[in-house]
């Protein structure tokens, strides 16, 4: 759908893009992960059109990225702005006319999404009255009301309540099973668990991960497994030995536990569950993959250690 | 103490009276200016001043005499005359009427006014106590009656080109002016509220910053065009309906045939009620509006560029609200320009600043209600060019400043950074 190819960007000397590439899939969402400044801001300008690249290029549906291609996308900028003197409809009707689509069109999704998002009583009201809330629901409305192709949104849960974290998120998905593509720049590393089907990590202008959600994981799981069994926990210990490093448990009840461990001296599942069979009953086993958040400050220090050494 | 901090607070401070002192001195300038030297006649008929004027030789004024009176238009036309730049009247009745006239060919500036009108007081003084008393000339002096000076000009003596035509061109440039400042603010504020709430990013999205740019100021410019219609639509029906109901008299014609009678046949109408005059038979009204919304159109896009480029690049509101100093005095100027150009037209610098885009508006809205003289019409045109000229320009450089500082927020804004933008 949208392909980012070896973009740079440098603003006063520094460099804020450094030769990124990525591609964005038709239907997939993608979290555009990364610390602040980062450039995250700067690459999704980039493929708005705000700005151009001074290197590289982005394509679109396999072409040059064109200003005909802006109206098939949504884009929704971190920092939300709307005219605060205007109606909820004006405003959404503007937007909607600035993004190509005839007045009846716009009447026709306007009415769709009020009604969606049953907030049809606001529709007469002005923007500076809103809560911040519900100028971020209409935000939201101006980004979908012309039915992009793409969405690009950038914090896409800032400023909800948990209810209309789950509402937009749902609303998300609805997208993508549409076929939508939906790139999602965040700091909420659940939400990228829970709704991105693959990730970019960036950090300083520098693409240092590319992947499903599940593959990142992988590639960075560290020997941890989580055993749940009923029994003695003194019994289950010893029967470790030195092969096996407990990390954490968990107290379910007086004999009934989990327990987080790694692996030591090449040991394997087979050679835990022969070490512990016969000590407890073994009601679970599996490996622990390591968070986004955690693969995320992972990734991003250890970039810090190698630029400082 | 914030604002003391500021960059631009302290360029200000001393740029600003630099500017204004610029100004002043430009003005003053143009009023005392030494260039030339200033050739005067003095007409003495019955020999006076005995051929004398002053011991010592002025330093921009030599003087002839010549012991007859010359009239306005031989003296503004005739070869034997044309070096000379003045003339002054000495006749007979100087001693009980006190009064003098000098005609000149091209307006003459303040310091070569005063210095003629000095030698000339000076002169009557000695012949006074010479031939009429016996007391002293400081003496004298202190109990004399001041002599009366009148200025006129040679080729048109009787004033007929009265400058009240020209204080309806200044009219129409004050009013250019006024809807320049009007909706250059409006630009400003306007860039700077989209700036600030941030929507602009938004609408970046959907059009490039040229096109929102453009789409903005034409917007305003039309608005604006509609404002001044409502304008013209408004005075011109009141101005007919006071004609038809409220003053019917004034141009009935009984009451022109009363007034006639009343004050003699040799003064005409127009003496009785110039205002009248002026607003319903003088000012060629298709002509001026015609011109006043071209030179609108093309200050408001020259100088509207201006207000954009403040509005897209200010860091902060009291950046942006420093940097409006700058371009409201320059409106400014162009009004002091108008002013100059009514007091001082067809000199030099009146015609120059009537090529500038900077004050152009304004003193060509002067030159065209004297009106201009046979196959001197391309001045207007040359100017209307300059000025479009000029505002595409600038609307490129605006466009560019806008592209690239409409996205930046809470910087200072610094002279290098803008020339920076100018560039890509």
């Amino acid at each position: 759908m949208i392909t980012v190819e070896n973009v740079s960007k440098y603003f006063n000397r520094q460099t804020i893009l450094h030769d990124v590439s990525f591609a964005l899939n038709e239907g997939e969402i993608l979290g555009l992960l990364g610390p602040n400044g980062a450039g995250k801001t700067t690459l999704m300008r980039i493929i708005n059109q705000i700005i151009s690249a001074d290197k590289g290029h982005v394509t679109f549906d396999g072409n040059l990225i064109q200003e005909k291609h802006l109206l098939e996308i949504g884009y929704l900028p971190e920092e939300r702005g709307l005219y605060q003197s205007m109606t909820v409809e004006k405003q959404i009707a503007y937007l909607g006319r600035l993004r190509g689509m005839s007045s009846v069109d716009v009447k026709h999704q306007l009415n769709y999404w009020l009604d969606k998002f049953d907030i049809q009583a606001w529709r007469k009201l002005r923007i500076e009255e809103l809560s911040k809330g519900m100028a971020q629901k209409i935000q939201f409305i101006c980004t979908v009301l012309h039915a992009p192709k793409v969405l690009i949104l950038d914090e896409p849960f800032s400023g909800f309540d948990p209810l209309n974290i789950e509402l937009i998120r749902q609303e998300l998905l609805e997208f993508k099973k549409k076929g939508h593509s939906i790139i999602i720049s965040t700091h909420n590393m659940n939400s990228v668990e829970e709704i991105c089907d693959r990730a970019v990590l960036i950090n300083k202008g520098q693409k240092l991960l590319e992947g499903s959600i599940q593959e990142i994981r992988e590639q960075n799981k560290e020997g941890l497994y989580k055993i749940s069994f009923t029994g003695n926990m003194i019994a289950f210990a010893n029967a470790l030995w030195a092969g096996y490093e407990i990390i954490d448990k968990e107290v379910h009840s007086d004999d009934t536990f989990t327990v987080y461990l790694k692996m030591r001296k090449g040991n394997e599942i087979n050679d835990l569950l022969n070490a512990v069979i016969d000590q407890v009953k073994i009601t679970g086993i599996e490996t622990v993959l390591p968070s986004m958040e955690k693969v995320f400050v992972k990734t991003i220090n250890a970039q810090k250690e190698i630029s400082s050494e | 103490m914030e604002r003391f901090g500021n960059r631009s607070f302290k360029w200000l401070m001393i740029l600003g009276p630099l500017l204004i002192l610029g100004l002043v001195y430009l003005f003053l300038s143009s009023t005392t200016s030494t260039k030339k030297n200033w050739k005067v006649l003095i007409m003495d008929k019955n020999e006076i001043f005995d051929g004398k004027l002053t011991a010592s030789r002025p330093q921009n004024l030599s003087f002839d005499f010549i012991n007859a009176f010359v009239e306005y238009d031989d003296f503004a036309k005739d070869e034997k005359y044309k070096d000379y730049d003045l003339a002054v009247q000495i006749n007979e009745k100087i001693v009980s009427n006190k009064h003098v006239i000098i005609s000149y060919k091209e307006y003459p500036p303040e310091n070569i006014q005063r210095h003629l009108v000095y030698y000339v007081e000076r002169r009557l003084e000695e012949i006074m106590v010479e031939q009429f008393t016996d007391l002293s000339v400081s003496k004298f002096r202190d109990i004399k009656q001041s002599l009366q000076f009148n200025l006129k000009d040679a080729n048109d003596p009787r004033n007929e080109k009265s400058t009240t035509a020209s204080w309806v061109g200044f009219g129409f440039g004050i009013l250019i002016i006024l809807f320049v400042f009007m909706f250059g603010m409006t630009i400003l504020r306007s860039v700077a509220r989209e700036k600030s709430n941030r929507i602009v990013e938004v609408l970046l999205s959907s059009v490039k910053a040229r096109q929102l740019l453009t789409g903005k100021v034409l917007g305003i410019g039309f608005s604006a065009l509609i404002q001044f219609t409502a304008w013209v639509v408004i005075i011109g029906f009141g101005l007919y309906v006071f004609r038809l109901t409220l003053f019917p008299d004034m141009f009935s014609a009984g009451f022109v045939a009363d007034e006639i009678a009343k004050e003699g046949a040799q003064n005409p109408l127009s003496n009785q009620s110039p205002f009248v005059e002026l607003i319903y038979s003088q000012i060629h009204y298709t002509n001026m509006l015609i011109f006043f919304t071209l030179f609108f159109l093309g200050g408001y896009l020259f100088y509207g560029s201006f207000f954009a480029m403040i509005g897209a690049s200010m860091g902060s509101e009291s950046d942006g609200q420093q940097f409006v100093i700058p371009i409201t005095l320059l409106l400014f100027l162009a009004v002091l320009s108008g002013y100059y150009t009514v007091y001082y037209p067809g000199t030099t610098l009146s015609e120059w600043i009537g090529f500038i885009p900077f004050t152009s508006p304004m003193v060509m809205m002067v030159e065209l209600s004297n009106g201009f003289e046979d196959g001197s019409a391309w001045k207007l045109f040359l100017s209307l060019a300059i000025l479009f000229i000029s505002a595409f320009f600038m609307m490129r450089i605006a466009g560019r400043i806008y592209k690239n500082g409409i996205l930046r927020f809470n910087h200072r804004l610094k002279l290098n950074m803008l020339l920076k933008w100018t560039k890509k």
